[in-house]
């Protein structure tokens, strides 16, 4: 491992100083020991111990995931726990989940850009990619759901035999849109976002293939200060058109329970609901993978306990709009005095599914808590392990909303109890390893940190501007709007 | 991974894996490429017969390729003539069970019969069809039939066919003549049968000193034994419920365990339309366990079966004492000792009451379970009240005149004194159901030759030296009486696809007829039946067109009861009852609701349909009232060792409200071992329970927990309830199911109208005007039985899978119309409500909306339609069905129907691949089929043109279909029937599917509240 | 401080160059740079840094790019496309009665014509941005100096094109030596 050698007594920067910004770049680094420190870890030519103990099991995850969706193509629906009343299990559960999983990503990279929260540029490209994994694992679902998964297209407007379209008046179909668009921007914005960094992996390469393959990933970007005004606008560009995307993909998922007309899932308060959520777990998730991996690669000094805490502390706040959210469910129920909808959440809290709901709450309302704490929020251990039980949690949410509402509708002459088979179980074990085979990938071979976006916030990136020395900068600030003081001066000599 | 390892086998979903893998036939299947597949098994004889009945080109092809080519059958007259293919005809044929006709009209489909129906000629049917007949497509399709003729000789079997049978026949029994027929036996099934009787008597005359015996397990033996001890003579009673005013039934199921239950249903439906103006009939059942009668009665109280006769004899008293009704013969000294069992006391004052305030308007039954001594009663009773020749008559029994048969009992006397050394078994299976303590398995191996015809190679069978396979009465001819008499013609629909005989063939052969086939037996039994000089083959044509033989209804006769023999019953009555003072249960044993007493164990279609009461499939289960359940520690679902009458079997309880306490209830039919792949080992043979002795109720019987459990597959209440659930059942029952009694109805007509309120309802968007046909149903739940004949019907019409006990227990059951049931009060004296439930075609259907693929969509004429072909699976739409109708194929579920199963596909029906949600749509292939010829006429649709499947074979006609834009349509008129309600109809769907409530005639002030139990 | 490196200049005068490239190790010294050769009046010229570097764009007097014209007019086609799609095929071409609803609702309409406006819009910007750098392009001349490979790593350069019409190979050498480059080198074409 390529680790600078820096005494970690160093690695504060967590002080709340108003004088003086913390720097968000640690062990003093300059530009090319930061570009050593991240596409180092691409260039080395075994990766760590871990990466392949890590990788194996991922694999292995992902090829009963494989196995599981064959099985169940060749077999039938019935393979899953599936039944009437309960038509949707843990394939649309999932779904949601890592639906969910997938918004820290893009969230990181849009909403805090356009916030200027310059401690993103560590981890945005990190979260991103988690976003296009998750999303990755999120659209196998909806597909291997179906009773007939060949003829799943049908689903989009393609001109067909039947001379026939979809009812995009379902919404199913806004779903099978929002979610593909979804998929296609955040890849859009992650490559673009890459671009640069491809470029210095291709003028590092000491291979002829790495050269020729990073070059033409590349797309023979030379870092032009011209080019460098277009990406700034085209980045700043899909960042605003990825935020307002960001709310919708959930909302439209949420729609599919909101629109239908089942009690407990039929709520008006399901699409602010379901992003409050989808943020809460995509933040955990980036935790979750993130504190391993700075750990076994060695960024502590990019990836720093601020930025963690940050982190924190948005689990925090977001853990605590879901709790509210759990709460206006209930009284809607009882204030709107629907006795089907009441009904619902009562049986939702005490009737068959009551362990899960117990599971929902004790990981998404109670354990959040603990990050009031300045030092649980410091406690590596206490955030990794607080934010893979929220991971749980909010798969217990999707849990808890799916199939409590529909074991118990309208008719009790209906009423029933869905368990889950096997198959259920290992596919959901399959998904986790496909996205972490993705993942492991991903560390292996692009960088997970973007290289000129933190550079862009080290104190090197700067014109010596006295009082505001090494504040770091961020991509965004379109620079007409700045009036330098050097260039007043130029001005005032001629 | 249960669900996994089903997919794996042939008919896997019949059993649980482990069950199956056992079996031979498993692993024959395993062996074969295709399970269930049958050409190769076929003997090329029979297979070339099929090309000849599948060639879908020569309509009747099953019958010009008949061993008989002279014959011709008659199309039923209601269709149009001519033999186009692709046209399906129906002809008129009977179908006879215990020893009564149900008059059928089944539908052929290009020389496959496909679908059976009640024929509105028949007095039994009416129109309808019980669920036994309608599954009786499956059976004859069923390719586990026996197929060859077996000689067993030393253990081992050997394959013959109906020559070496003739042969060994001819000479065998031509020495029996010699010896005037002394070793001969024959074991028959009670048959009404004028043909066989005939032949009976040629058979005595040839071989006098053979034993003719008769036997079959679930007749009802004490209603004839009452009868005649009350009359002298045998006679046969025959009610008119729709004539009555009041009904009293004691352990008895008139509506459905009935020869004529389907015009009893019919005629308690008359009696019950509160349109109709006249005073509503007024129900009592006092029973140990639920019957469908005790489900609709208006007063039900739950007696053991050893208290019936004191609450009879109180009864008597309170009408003599009381109401001053006179009845010869009784003794005032021992009915002033009667007192009416715990609990019955109201029951009995209010019946009383009602039955003096309705003299010759009244009626009372007793059942199958009640001693001979209650039928005296009863009957006696029906004479005194003046109803002889209003609501009952009763008619000579129609083989009276000849000698009555020996009893099983009887016959295995001479059986084991070894004075049989030929036994001939006419169909049943006595090995498997004639009561345990005669041991007749054991005897049958000790006769030198036995000979079986039965449709199967069955438990008897495998005892007998020959087995010989019988015809299925759908390829046979033949003839019945219906209960009152009534002479039909059975008419073959299809070629014996195994080759198989019917009895009365195989009799003749055995009598050495050269002529013996069923045709001209038939014939010639008709023929010496026939008005002389009348026109013979006219009678036989419109015989056979209309279903029934004109004016062979047996005419009432007159009779009186005779003092003594209710004095000798009154006095039986009042005598403790038998065993008494013992402790342990009263076992009842009942016939099952499925299987019958077996017989139908290897259909799916019926091993699937769920118990009208208990809603268990793939199972008989031990029934315990609430509180036994309690002293015992038992759950429904807990395995409980029963023990009686010396034997022993494991049965898994179910906890059920309204039954008696100390009475612990089984159905028979089940446990069997010989039936075929569906009906082996499913369930619990509880004959070994049984005995000559206690036939129906067991004395003494002991209940002990095994600690071990049986998940029973239950279509409703899947699983235990809980507190909140409950709750939730008990507040939304009334609106769901709305009732009232016919006092507030009449008091004020709106009352269901107020039984729910809901926010005014408005669109957000301009609703649609429906204009031309709009289809629309109406159910009347004051009508309906809960007897299931619509759950078959619609399983017939529109191929709808069998999916198997695991399938079941996972919630995947695929019946399109479900008969919901409720029950209401308190668990001791629990009402039961019955609720069909259709697809509701919704105008504004919540399950179109949400279909990416816009598979179902809103046809013009406001059907919720079905576009399989299009449907990719989401299951969607069943999410947001509010009322979960819909129905989706988890598995290929056809993957594996043989050959022969395959013939009785509706063809006018898609069969539904895997993957495919499915629902009812008001039989569109019924709808369709009279549009076209409607169109082809150039004329609309006729107001009941249309009949779905459920509505025609509904025996209390509960189910109405039509144009709601018809004014004159019955459905338009009962929409606007103040008993008329949409249920759920605050979600603003829409429903088409309206309800019309149920109105109870309680007796008295009701102490039941409209709470919901269990 | 500018060190004398040896310059490849002379041997290859004959061939036309692509143009001059000079090191810087500052972004400080760029932006100043830059500013010079901006004030000298150049115009094919271009300044090279392993980041966006603010200041830049004014030191060379770059005006605003019209990338977000492009999105916009891509954002507009995607919801009409959305909007017609569902009012097409749903209203004109197959109709079909679903829940007795209209065959074409705009508040139903909203969701897909939102997400066709955000599809198109993010591929009009990462298409419109290569466009107008005419990207992808996989071999440029620059990438013939061992020098410029620091370019994405750590080091600031400026490059004068040839073909500049006030380009002159000593007097810009001059420049780019005395406005505080490190290096200055020729790039062949």
């Amino acid at each position: 491992m390529s680790e600078p050698a820096v005494d970690v007594s160093g690695l504060d920067n967590t002080w709340d100083d108003p004088t003086q910004r913390a720097p968000l770049i640690l062990g003093g680094h300059d530009l090319a020991s930061v570009t050593d420190a991240i596409a180092g870890i691409v260039e080395r030519p075994q990766p760590p111990k871990a990466w392949w103990i890590a990788f194996s099991i991922a694999s292995l995850g992902t090829i009963t995931l494989f196995a599981m969706v064959a099985y169940l193509l060749w077999v039938g629906i019935g393979v899953w726990g599936v039944m009437i009343p309960v038509g949707w299990g843990f394939a649309i559960v999932n779904f949601v989940f890592w639906v969910g999983i997938g918004h820290a990503g893009t969230l990181i990279s849009a909403i805090l850009f356009l916030l200027r929260q310059k401690w993103r540029t560590s981890i945005n490209r990190f979260a991103e990619a988690m976003t296009i994994f998750a999303v990755v694992c999120a659209g196998l679902f909806p597909a291997i759901h179906v009773g007939r998964a060949w003829f799943a297209y049908w689903l989009f407007p393609i001109p067909n035999q039947m001379r026939m379209w979809p009812n995009f008046r379902s919404p199913l179909l806004w779903d099978v849109f929002a979610v593909s668009t979804y998929a296609t921007v955040s890849l859009l914005f992650w490559y673009m976002g890459m671009i640069p960094d491809l470029a210095t992996l291709r003028d590092r390469a000491r291979t002829k293939l790495r050269q020729i393959v990073y070059g033409v990933l590349a797309l023979g970007w030379r870092a032009s200060n011209r080019h460098w005004h277009r990406f700034e606008m085209a980045y700043l560009l899909l960042a605003a058109l990825a935020t307002p995307l960001v709310l919708s993909v959930h909302s439209v998922v949420s729609f599919d329970f909101a629109v239908a007309i089942l009690p407990g899932w039929h709520s008006t308060l399901f699409p602010p609901y379901f992003v409050a959520g989808a943020i809460f777990s995509g933040f955990a998730m980036v935790l979750t993978v993130i504190i391993p991996a700075r750990q076994y690669f060695g960024l502590k000094e990019v990836i720093t306990i601020r930025h963690l805490e940050n982190m924190a502390k948005i689990l925090l706040a977001t853990g605590l709009m879901v709790a509210i959210s759990y709460a206006t469910e209930f009284f809607m129920a009882w204030y709107s005095g629907n006795p089907f909808e009441s009904f619902a959440l009562l049986n939702r809290a005490l009737g068959p599914y009551a362990w899960a709901f117990a599971i929902m709450i004790t990981c998404n309302v109670i354990v959040p808590q603990v990050f009031w704490f300045r030092s649980m929020r410091r406690n590596l251990w206490v955030l990794w392990i607080g934010s893979i039980l929220v991971n749980v949690g909010m798969w217990f949410e999707r849990f808890v909303i799916v199939v409590s509402s529909l074991s118990r509708d309208f008719l009790p002459s209906s009423w029933g109890y869905y368990k889950p088979t096997a198959v259920d179980l290992l596919t959901l074990a399959g998904s986790f390893g496909l996205f972490f085979t993705l993942f492991l990938l991903f560390l292996r071979f692009l960088p997970m940190v973007g290289i000129a976006e933190v550079k862009s916030v080290m104190p090197q990136a700067h014109l010596d501007l006295g009082e505001h020395a090494g504040q770091g900068d961020y991509h965004g600030e379109i620079s007409y709007q700045h009036v330098y003081p050097y260039v007043e001066k130029e001005e005032d000599d001629s | 991974m249960s669900s996994m390892s089903q997919t794996t086998s042939g008919p896997r979903y019949w059993r649980s894996l482990d069950d199956l893998a056992q079996t031979p036939e498993f692993q024959e299947m395993v062996g074969r490429e295709f399970p269930g597949e049958i050409w190769e098994s076929i003997p090329p004889a029979t297979r070339r017969q099929f090309l000849k009945v599948m060639g879908a080109s020569i309509a009747l092809a099953g019958l010009t390729a008949c061993r008989w080519p002279a014959e011709e059958i008659v199309p039923f007259a209601h269709r149009p003539k001519g033999s186009d293919p692709g046209v399906p005809k129906q002809y008129a044929t009977v179908m006879e069970l215990g020893g009564a006709a149900q008059g059928l009209l089944v539908t052929s489909y290009d020389g496959r019969p496909i679908k059976v129906e009640g024929n509105p000629n028949h007095p039994d049917s009416l129109g309808a069809a019980s669920a036994f007949a309608q599954a009786a497509i499956l059976g004859i399709y069923d390719p586990d039939r026996s197929r060859s003729l077996v000689h067993r000789q030393q253990g081992q079997e050997f394959a013959k066919t109906w020559a070496d049978f003739k042969a060994f026949a001819a000479e065998h029994f031509a020495t029996y003549q010699k010896r005037r027929g002394r070793g001969l036996a024959v074991l028959a099934e009670p048959s009404s049968s004028p043909t066989l009787a005939r032949l009976r008597a040629r058979l005595l005359e040839a071989f006098p000193e053979a034993v003719w015996a008769e036997h079959t397990p679930c007749a009802n033996t004490s209603e004839p034994e009452g009868v005649a001890r009350l009359f002298g003579r045998r006679l046969r009673p025959v009610l008119h419920l729709d004539r009555a005013r009041v009904v009293a039934c004691f352990a008895a199921d008139p509506i459905y365990d009935h020869p004529s239950a389907l015009r009893h249903a019919r005629g308690y439906a008359q009696a019950r339309r509160p349109e109709a103006g006249e005073q509503m009939m007024r129900l009592y059942a006092a029973e140990p366990t639920y019957s469908l009668t005790g489900g609709i009665a208006d007063e039900r109280v739950a007696v053991a079966p050893s208290a019936l006769p004191a609450l009879i004899l109180a009864l008597v008293r309170e009408l003599t004492s009381v109401h001053g009704l006179s009845l010869d013969g009784v003794d005032a000294a021992t009915l002033s000792r009667a007192v009416p069992p715990a609990g019955s006391e109201r029951f009995v004052r209010l019946l009383a009451r009602d039955l003096a305030a309705n003299r010759g308007r009244a009626l009372l039954v007793a059942g199958a379970g009640a001693a001979a001594e209650v039928h005296v009663l009863v009957q006696a009773l029906n004479a005194a009240l003046g109803c002889v020749g209003t609501t009952v008559d009763y008619i000579a029994d129609p083989d009276a005149e000849s000698p009555a048969p020996e009893s099983i009992a009887g016959l295995t006397r001479s059986l084991r004194a070894g004075q049989v050394s030929t036994l001939i078994i006419l169909g049943g299976n006595p090995v498997y159901d004639a009561p345990a303590d005669l041991g007749l398995a054991k005897l049958l191996d000790g006769v030198p030759t036995s000979i079986h015809l039965s449709g199967y190679k069955d438990e008897t069978s495998r005892r007998c030296t020959w087995h010989v396979p019988a015809a299925h009465f759908l390829e046979a001819w033949g003839d019945a009486r219906s209960w009152d008499g009534t002479l039909s013609v059975a008419q073959p629909l299809i070629e014996p696809l195994y080759d198989g005989r019917s009895a009365i063939e195989l009799v003749a052969t055995i009598l050495g007829d050269d002529l013996a086939n069923g045709y001209d037996l038939v014939r010639a039994t008709m023929r010496g039946m026939a008005p002389a000089g009348a026109g013979f083959e006219q009678l036989w044509h419109d015989s056979l067109n209309n279903g029934v033989v004109a004016e062979t209804a047996s005419e009432p006769v007159r009779t009186s009861p005779r003092p003594a023999a209710v004095g000798a019953a009154i006095a039986a009555a009042a005598a403790p009852p038998a065993q008494a003072g013992q402790t342990g249960l009263e076992l009842q044993l009942v016939p099952d609701r499925k299987v019958y007493d077996g017989r139908f164990a290897n259909s799916g279609w019926l091993q699937e349909l769920p118990d009208p009461i208990t809603k268990v499939t793939w199972d008989n289960a031990l029934l315990l009232s609430v509180a036994d359940a309690g002293r015992l520690g038992v759950k429904t679902d807990d395995l409980v060792r029963v023990e009686a009458a010396g034997a022993h079997v494991e049965l898994p309880a179910y906890v059920l409200p309204g039954q008696a306490d100390g009475v612990a209830t089984v159905s028979l039919g089940y446990g069997r071992e010989a039936a075929g792949v569906v009906g082996d080992s499913v369930g619990a043979n509880t004959y070994r329970l049984r005995t000559t002795a206690a036939p129906h109720v067991v004395m003494g019987a002991r209940l002990t927990p095994t600690g071990r459990q049986h998940k029973l597959a239950c279509t409703q209440d899947h699983h235990a309830i809980d507190a909140v659930g409950f709750e939730a059942r008990v507040h939304r029952l009334p609106e769901l199911v709305r009732e009232t009694t016919l006092d507030s109805y009449l008091a004020d007509p709106e009352v269901i109208q107020h039984e729910a309120h809901h926010a005014p309802l408005f669109s957000l968007w301009k609703e649609r005007t429906y204009e031309g046909d709009q289809w629309g149903m109406a159910i009347d739940l004051n009508s309906c039985i809960g007897c299931n004949a619509c759950v078959i019907a619609c399983q017939a019409e529109n191929n709808i899978p069998v999916v198997g006990r695991e399938q079941v227990i996972n919630g995947r059951e695929m019946q399109w119309i479900r008969v919901d049931r409720y029950f209401r009060g308190e668990p001791e004296t629990a009402s039961m409500s019955f609720q069909p439930v259709p697809c509701m075609q919704c105008e504004d259907a919540p399950c179109e909306e949400v279909c990416p693929v816009a598979a179902t969509q809103h046809t013009a004429d406001g059907l919720n339609a079905m576009v399989y072909n299009r449907c990719v699976g989401t299951r969607y739409c069943s999410n947001n069905c509010p009322y979960k109708v819909r129905r989706f194929n988890f598995f290929n579920y056809h993957e594996h129907v043989s050959g022969v199963q395959k013939m009785m596909y509706n063809p006018d029906v898609t069969v539904r691949s895997r993957g495919v949600m499915e629902k009812c749509t008001y039989c569109i292939q019924r709808i369709e089929e009279a549009r076209i010829t409607a169109k082809k006429e150039g004329r609309p649709i006729r107001n009941g043109e249309i009949v779905t499947a459920c509505q025609q074979t509904c025996p209390s006609q509960a189910i109405v279909f039509g144009n709601l834009n018809d004014s004159e349509s019955e459905v338009a008129k009962l929409r606007e029937n103040n008993r008329a309600y949409a249920m759920l109809a605050e979600l603003n769907v829409r429903p088409r599917t309206h309800y019309l409530a149920r109105l109870r005639n309680p007796g008295g002030p009701a102490a039941a509240e409209n709470k919901e139990t269990a | 401080m500018s060190t004398e490196i040896p310059s490849t200049g002379e041997n290859d005068v004959a061939a036309t160059p692509f143009g001059l490239l000079a090191e810087f190790e500052t972004v400080e010294a760029l932006v100043r740079a830059a500013e010079r050769v901006r004030d000298e009046g150049y115009t094919r010229w271009d300044s090279y840094a392993p980041f966006a570097v603010h200041g830049l764009d004014e030191a060379m007097g770059l005006d605003r790019t019209g990338l977000p014209r492009i999105v916009f007019l891509a954002g507009l086609t995607g919801c009409i496309f959305g909007l017609v799609l569902q009012w097409w095929t749903n209203g004109v071409n197959y109709p079909f009665v679903i829940s007795g609803k209209p065959l074409f609702g705009l508040p139903v309409a909203i969701p897909i014509a939102f997400e066709m406006t955000i599809l198109f819009a993010a591929f009009g910007a990462l298409l419109g941005m290569l466009g107008l750098n005419g990207l992808p392009r996989l071999h440029h001349p620059l990438f013939k100096s061992e020098r410029f490979r620091r370019a994405t790593t750590d080091r600031f350069f400026i490059a004068i094109e040839a073909s500049d019409p006030i380009f002159d190979a000593q007097d810009t050498r001059r420049l780019l030596e005395d406005v505080g480059s490190v290096a200055v080198e020729e790039v062949e074409a």
